[in-house]
């Protein structure tokens, strides 16, 4: 993946890539300012994929519960982003060659694809199964799905410490 | 006292062989994070609820009725995934400031959690007294997690 290795290798000599990188501090507590998003964003994703398991949060309708809780899985995920992306801003040779990192990306794409299929097809049925004390099969599999690849996620990504793969 | 029971627990089989696997420790992390999602997010819902955010149109004890199970089921798992990190770790963490300032806002974290705010979350309606405990809970847990995290960084 040349040109991939090439833009992260650019990156990677820019001043401040180099600055955030040599600074003792700068990592460590974007490192702690992710985890602390990711609570934010994973932890309400997960509340709203067990009630479209049917298992959690069952008294609210589900339309309700999702409007309620988008706001802030949405200021979790920018915050995630955010530090994330100055992380890997900040020493992206490093990301380039470790397995974790790029497991890490593919799972969130498939779960993006996984939110979007939920939205663009699930979704539009929501009034049948809105307050039913049991959901159809798409929803639970597009929780089942949300809770498994976020999960994969959050593995594979305190994980990317560890490069057992690498020589 | 303390430090002598830190040092033996770091040389139980146990720990030793938690130690001597390349993969175990960093299976434990990352699962020891994915229960801390379910548990945030069981916290979170509540404690948005008692700010007055959140499903607004449940009353707060409905809310905090539905998220308790995942609230506990989350708080097992970070305790059984958390103790073998510890017992590899024993005599580090003894060292490490950030280890017992996470354990002294656990401590009080629970207590708060079974006493005050067990109190609030069988309100029907926000309240400034709801705000404030709502804030505190989210504040209490989320320096947990700061302290967790640095445990990692600095020790």
């Amino acid at each position: 993946m040349q040109p991939v290795h090439d833009l992260f290798f650019w990156v990677s000599e820019l001043p401040t890539s180099i600055a955030i990188r040599e600074s003792l501090l700068f990592s460590p507590y974007l490192t702690v300012a992710h985890v602390v998003s990711m609570c934010l964003f994973a932890g309400l994703i997960v509340m709203m994929d067990l009630r479209l398991l049917g298992i959690g949060n069952m008294s609210t309708p589900f339309s309700e519960l999702q409007k309620r809780l988008f706001p802030w899985q949405m200021l979790g995920m920018a915050m995630s982003a955010v530090t994330g992306l100055t992380l890997a801003y900040s020493d992206p040779m490093r990301f380039y060659v470790n397995i974790f990192f790029w497991t890490k990306m593919l799972v969130m794409v498939l779960a993006g694809i996984n939110a979007m299929a939920f939205h663009f097809i699930t979704y539009n049925s929501v009034l049948t199964w809105d307050t039913r004390a049991s959901t159809p099969f798409g929803a639970k599999l597009s929780g089942a799905l949300g809770m498994l690849l976020w999960a994969i996620v959050i593995v594979s990504g305190r994980l990317i410490p560890y490069n057992w793969f690498q020589n | 006292m303390l430090e002598g029971f830190f040092e033996q627990m770091g040389q139980w089989p146990v720990s030793q062989a938690i130690g001597a696997s390349i993969w175990i420790y960093p299976t434990i992390q990352a699962i020891h994070l994915v229960f801390l999602a379910l548990f945030a997010g069981g916290m979170m819902i509540t404690d948005l609820r008692l700010l007055g955010f959140g499903m607004l149109s449940k009353p707060v004890a409905q809310v905090a009725r539905d998220a308790r199970p995942w609230v506990v089921i989350g708080f097992l798992g970070l305790v059984a995934t958390g103790l073998p990190q510890l017992m590899q770790n024993a005599s580090r963490e003894y060292f490490s400031e950030f280890f017992w300032y996470k354990m002294y806002l656990i401590a009080f974290g629970l207590i708060f959690l079974l006493t005050v705010r067990r109190k609030m979350i069988q309100a029907t309606e926000t309240s400034a007294a709801s705000k404030v405990v709502g804030l505190i809970s989210m504040a209490v847990w989320t320096g947990v997690t700061i302290n967790a995290r640095l445990i990692g960084l600095f020790t």
